[in-house]
């Protein structure tokens, strides 16, 4: 907000976090020694597969745009004062609306499917988003149940979608038939392929930034999380905030999904929506709902899973070691906040 | 089966499956009556359900699965007392990172302990306990009293806290620190005392709702087979305004459409099985409509309390 | 209490005090808002752990760790906002915490009985059986009372008691409080106004800035003295608007020709949906201020939100300059010159986690020139923030300080500077001073003075009736949404006022 950084307290605000993440790491580096692999190896593989080779490096630009949008979906509700917990279902739902337009319009030229596909999931997830919103606005529902529950409910749907309507007979796992070539993101490198969605996410976090920072609009949002009766009272609609920070939230997990669908699969595929929901949000709360903050942890983030996925492949430890590294990093965060405020 | 046997079948299994329901909302309920707001059950039940079963199938002994499960679901809630009434963070924030962590250790300790095998490990299942006479009587004996104990531990259990909640004094003050813990406090009724208590004892019983299901249900530990319940339960609680005896009642309703959306599966009504799937939730959901506005919460649910906190 | 000090952070509160309580006494504990003096009592009562200092009862020192070992050493606490819980019924709020034998059912009857032999022996009046959320403020604090009571307390302390009470229900308390020293109790009696802590005080102990001023006997002691302890040698008293002699000048207190508020026969829903204020109709004038009495939750809270668009009208017409602004939202009556300081200023308009600057912008972050096509225009907004953190003398390190820093005199500063950051036609200002310090105080008057002779209309609801009559033109008293009558400046009289608050109407 204020202009001007000073590198000196910029490092010195960073410096318990950084502690965080090295105490994650041991804790994590006992359980493994413990387990009888060998640490270092585990934290080399862990950290440092992003960079050694370009198929790292893309394999981790491409995890990163579904973790930053999903941290924003988590974020811009947040900073309402709203839990989204719903961004797996909303990813799922706006996957489903961009494979059905990619599917049932394939036909169309890249100019006009390519922009169908994307729009079509960023309104199926803000509407998958709007549906607890209007709960909540209506009937005064919390919004964690009903974000949660509308997950499970677009599990079924996926599925019913995947083996039901658009079945690809010779897949192994609930898929669909590809969705039309013109709804494919453009490859930016081939080999590895890293699709165009890179540019949106990098665009949509700008966007994001500038909407909460430095618009009126983004203001009353921030105001609303920070005092809503107090925001009432001064003449900002509170339950319209809720309403709208929910359906962006949503908005922003479904054009996730359809990023993946037209970028990284060309099809409706169950489970594409991995654990990004989960990682999502635990950016989010390490980012403390700075949105300026959250590409940067996405980031590394995603350097861990590509790491978790190494690790797995080549040492056998399992992947859920890295996530109780990123769940313990959380944790550490939070610590080191409360230990700040003394 | 002729319609009062399938009558009788349906009850049975609803009976069979008010318990983690039960269970896990009575454990919400005592929290949230002293103004703390659990969140974690779904991860708190993952692992008690995974290390429930780990704990039954390395020892072959069922209660060393259950001692193992009730441990956890005791640290779980020590850590989210600890969290949020000494250290004073956001109840639901750390909610969700205890969600975070229960769910992936719920996966990664039968990794690593077990391992994959072609054949899911199995343990013995619960039996059904009859209750000597009870279980004579036509119908009604088949269907309440030839349950296994959890069952019945659920059902007195709920008994017994609506007892201990309006008719005692300890209830009394329970009570009184959810709806103003100040006052509570400025009486001698410590609030913490209160709030480390039943985050306590309500983890444990969440991490036993998670715990029946592998012992009552499949006798084996799959990912993730809790389903949704601890959100359930969750509003389970709202609906039975937080209250334990409306909860009994409430529990009977979830439990009703999870039978009845198995039912409808295995029996082919033509619905596809997907949309079976999501009753549950959608049920959930449209009860929340009801419930949510004609509930009282505790007034002070979700709130910190700071006995040195200057009001300006 | 010997040589107690407590800080808060880098903010201490209490340094090195004292304090010295006599068997059979009311000893009077005097001090400005914020000097300090309910902290020391919050010790005592073990809602506080002190920093250092001893306490000693009857000779002997004792450890007070929380309200439970003040309980059991004789000593209770009614405190400023009543701690009661609204659900629970009397009997249920006073033997909360107390032994009871946990009998099959929880039978409450015998401790309503003591309740109401104990209610009789003091004069304090209530129904055992009745849920807080039913009853008046007269009462509940009756309840409060009784809480301590019923504990067999030997030391009551009492925290600004008087704060919701007519003039005539003030005569009664002290009655009380006079039966419970003749039955050998002690009793502190916490409150900043000066004129009732001389009128029923034994002894008065006067609690400066966090350190001890002066203990007088209350025979020898009178308000000039007084005054001038509780204010300390900072002060002018020549100059004060609260302490000197002289009053307003006439210039102060002229009143403009054209009435600018109309308020025409309204009527304003409570929470529960029923009409509570009904048929109000009243009139300010550029230039005036007219003060509004009454006894808290009669109305003033709806009226101040109704008046502000937080709450809907649902009959009648107000206009300002004649034009009818009741379907406005509060966001355009925000815009056309109504402003508000809220009574709860904590809840109801401040952003503690966000920046001084962010909080200056409440209300105001659609209009020029914070904003312009949507975007927020920040280097304006700072150049503002620090124009008034000029004007208004408030104590922070920039506009992009956390706010959740800021004292309660501070933050006030900010919802001033905030309400007046535009030209304003009406204000509505509710309980403006509630908790502030004596120079805070001053400052809210002054600026409302200076506001006022530049023409701004003032709706200044307040339960202070010394703070009304001081700067009122005239005063409506509200009882139960209606308003009772208007005195003008000329015929204010407490006593008449005090009437009013209880329902008694006036012919004008």
């Amino acid at each position: 907000m204020e202009p001007g950084f000073n590198a000196k307290s910029l490092a010195l605000r960073f410096l318990p976090d950084l502690l965080a993440v090295v105490a994650s790491f041991v804790a994590a580096g006992i359980f493994i020694a413990v387990m009888g692999f060998n640490v270092l190896d585990a934290y080399e593989t862990i950290l440092f597969t992003s960079f050694r080779s370009v198929n790292g490096f893309a394999q981790t630009l491409l995890k990163f745009v579904p973790l930053v949008l999903l941290a924003f979906a988590f974020t811009v509700p947040l900073a309402a004062g709203k839990f989204n917990i719903g961004g797996e279902g909303q990813m799922i739902v706006g996957a489903i609306g961009a494979a059905a337009a990619g599917i049932m319009l394939a036909d169309l030229p890249m100019v006009i499917l390519l922009p169908l596909v994307i729009l079509a999931g960023v309104l199926f997830g803000a509407f998958w988003g709007a549906i607890p919103a209007w709960l909540l606005y209506q009937f005064g529902i919390n919004e964690i149940l009903t974000t949660v529950l509308m997950n499970f409910i677009s599990f079924g749907l996926i599925d019913y979608v995947a083996t039901e309507i658009w079945k690809d007979p010779f897949a192994g796992h609930p898929t669909t038939v590809p969705i039309g070539a013109g709804g494919e993101l453009p490859l930016l490198l081939t080999s590895p392929p890293l699709h165009a969605g890179i540019i949106i996410a990098l665009l949509v976090a700008v966007a994001v930034y500038i909407y909460t920072d430095r618009t009126s609009a983004g203001y009353e949002l921030i105001a609303t999380g920070a005092n809503p009766r107090a925001s009432r009272v001064y003449g900002i609609n509170v339950r319209r905030m809720f309403l709208l920070s929910l359906i962006l939230g949503g908005a922003l997990a479904g054009l996730a999904g359809s990023i993946e669908v037209a970028g990284v699969h060309q099809r409706l595929i169950e489970g594409l929506q991995s654990n990004f929901l989960i990682l999502g949000i635990i950016i989010g709360l390490i980012a403390r709902g700075n949105n300026l903050a959250v590409p940067f942890v996405a980031f590394f983030i995603a350097v861990l899973e590509v790491g978790a996925s190494a690790m797995q492949r080549t040492m056998m430890i399992p992947g859920e070691m890295v996530f109780i590294v990123e769940a313990l990093i959380l944790l550490f965060v939070l610590l080191s906040d409360v230990v700040r405020r003394r | 089966m002729n319609f009062e046997l399938q009558l009788v079948d349906f009850a049975k299994l609803v009976m069979f499956a008010i318990v983690p329901y039960i269970l896990a909302a009575q454990g919400t309920m005592l929290g949230g009556r002293t103004g703390l707001f659990n969140v974690a059950q779904e991860g708190i039940m993952l692992l008690g359900a995974s290390l429930g079963f780990l704990g039954a199938y390395l020892t072959g002994s069922m209660w060393a699965g259950i001692l193992l499960a009730l441990l956890t679901g005791a640290l779980f809630g020590l850590a989210l007392a600890y969290f949020t009434t000494t250290l004073k963070m956001n109840q639901f924030v750390i909610g969700l990172a205890l969600f975070f962590i229960g769910l992936g250790l719920s996966t990664l300790f039968p990794k690593i302990i077990i391992g994959v095998t072609l054949q899911p490990p199995l343990i013995t299942t619960l039996k059904g306990v009859p209750i000597p006479v009870l279980s004579q009587i036509p119908i009604i004996g088949e269907i309440f009293f030839n349950q296994n104990w959890l069952v019945y531990f659920s059902i007195l259990l709920s008994i017994f806290l609506y007892y201990f909640m309006y008719k005692t004094s300890y209830g009394l003050e329970l009570r009184a620190v959810g709806e103003n813990p100040k006052a509570a406090d400025s009486l001698g009724v410590s609030v913490s005392t209160r709030r480390y208590l039943t985050a306590i004892v309500g983890g444990m019983l969440m991490a036993l709702a998670g715990a029946y299901l592998p012992m009552a249900y499949t006798g084996t530990f799959t990912e993730g087979m809790v389903a949704g319940r601890g959100w359930i339960a969750i509003a389970l609680t709202f609906f039975g305004g937080w209250t334990p005896h409306l909860i009994l009642l409430g529990a009977f309703f979830f439990a009703g459409v999870e039978v009845l959306a198995l039912k409808f599966q295995v029996g082919g009504s033509g619905v596809p099985y997907q949309f079976l799937l999501m009753l549950p939730y959608i049920a959930t959901i449209i009860v929340m409509m009801f419930a949510f506005r004609l509930v009282r919460a505790p007034a002070f649910l979700g709130q910190n309390y700071d006995r040195e906190k200057r009001s300006l | 209490m010997k040589g107690v000090r407590k800080s808060f952070g880098p903010v201490v509160a209490l340094d090195d005090v004292s304090l010295q309580l006599n068997t059979r006494e009311i000893h009077g504990f005097l001090g400005g808002n914020g000097a300090g003096k309910t902290t020391l009592m919050n010790v005592l009562y073990g809602l506080y752990k002190p920093d250092a200092g001893e306490i000693y009862l009857h000779g002997k020192k004792v450890e007070i760790q929380s309200p439970k070992d003040a309980i059991k050493l004789g000593i209770g606490m009614v405190h400023q906002h009543f701690l009661q819980i609204d659900s629970y019924t009397v009997t249920e709020n006073i033997v909360l915490g107390t032994e009871l034998r946990n009998r099959p059912t929880l039978n409450l009857d015998q401790q309503a009985q003591r309740i109401v032999e104990l209610s009789q022996r003091f004069g304090l009046e209530v129904n055992p059986r009745a849920r807080i959320e039913d009853i008046s403020m007269g009462v509940r604090q009756r309840v409060e009372i009784l809480k301590a009571l019923y504990r067999g307390v030997e030391i009551l302390i009492l925290d600004e008691p008087t704060t919701s009470l007519t003039p005539q229900e003030v005569d009664v308390l002290f009655q009380s409080l006079r039966v419970m020293v003749d039955e050998g109790m002690s009793v502190v009696f916490i409150t900043h106004k000066l004129r009732e802590v001389l009128s029923v005080s034994d002894r008065i102990s006067v609690l400066r800035n966090g350190q001890n001023a002066v203990t007088v006997a209350g025979a020898e002691a009178s308000e000039e003295t007084l005054v001038k302890e509780m204010v300390g040698a900072g002060m002018d008293l020549e100059k004060s608007l609260i302490f000197s002699e002289s009053g307003l000048g006439r210039e102060t207190l002229a009143v403009g020709p054209k009435a600018i508020v109309q308020v025409e026969k309204i009527e304003v829903l409570d929470n529960a949906g029923q009409p509570l204020i009904k048929d109000c109709s009243f009139q300010i004038n550029e230039q005036e201020i007219l003060g509004m009495a009454g006894v808290a939750g009669n109305g003033q809270q709806e009226l101040a939100e109704g008046l502000l668009g937080i709450r809907p009208i649902a009959a009648g017409r107000v206009l300002i300059e004649g034009i009818d602004i009741s379907e406005l939202e509060t966001s355009e009556l925000l815009a056309l010159g109504v402003t508000y300081i809220p009574q709860d200023r904590l809840s109801d308009g401040f952003l503690p986690k966000a920046s001084v600057a962010q909080n200056l912008l409440l209300g105001y972050h659609h209009q020029e020139p914070f904003s312009k096509n949507g975007f927020l225009n920040w280097p304006a907004i700072f150049t503002a923030a620090r124009k008034q953190i000029s004007e208004y003398d408030i104590k922070t390190a920039g506009p992009s300080e956390i706010a959740a820093n800021l004292s309660g005199g501070n933050i006030q500063r900010v919802m001033l500077a905030r309400a007046f950051s535009r030209p304003a036609k009406l204000m509505v200002a509710h309980n403006p001073t509630r908790g502030l310090d004596i120079r805070s105080m001053e400052f809210v008057y002054s600026k409302l003075l200076e506001q006022k002779e530049q023409g701004l209309a003032t709706l200044l609801l307040s339960e202070d009736l010394d703070e009304l009559m001081l700067l009122s033109n005239r005063i409506a008293v509200m009882y139960q949404g209606h308003i009772m009558g208007i005195l003008d400046r000329s015929r204010f009289d407490k006593y008449q006022l005090g009437r009013m608050m209880s329902g008694v109407k006036i012919d004008e």
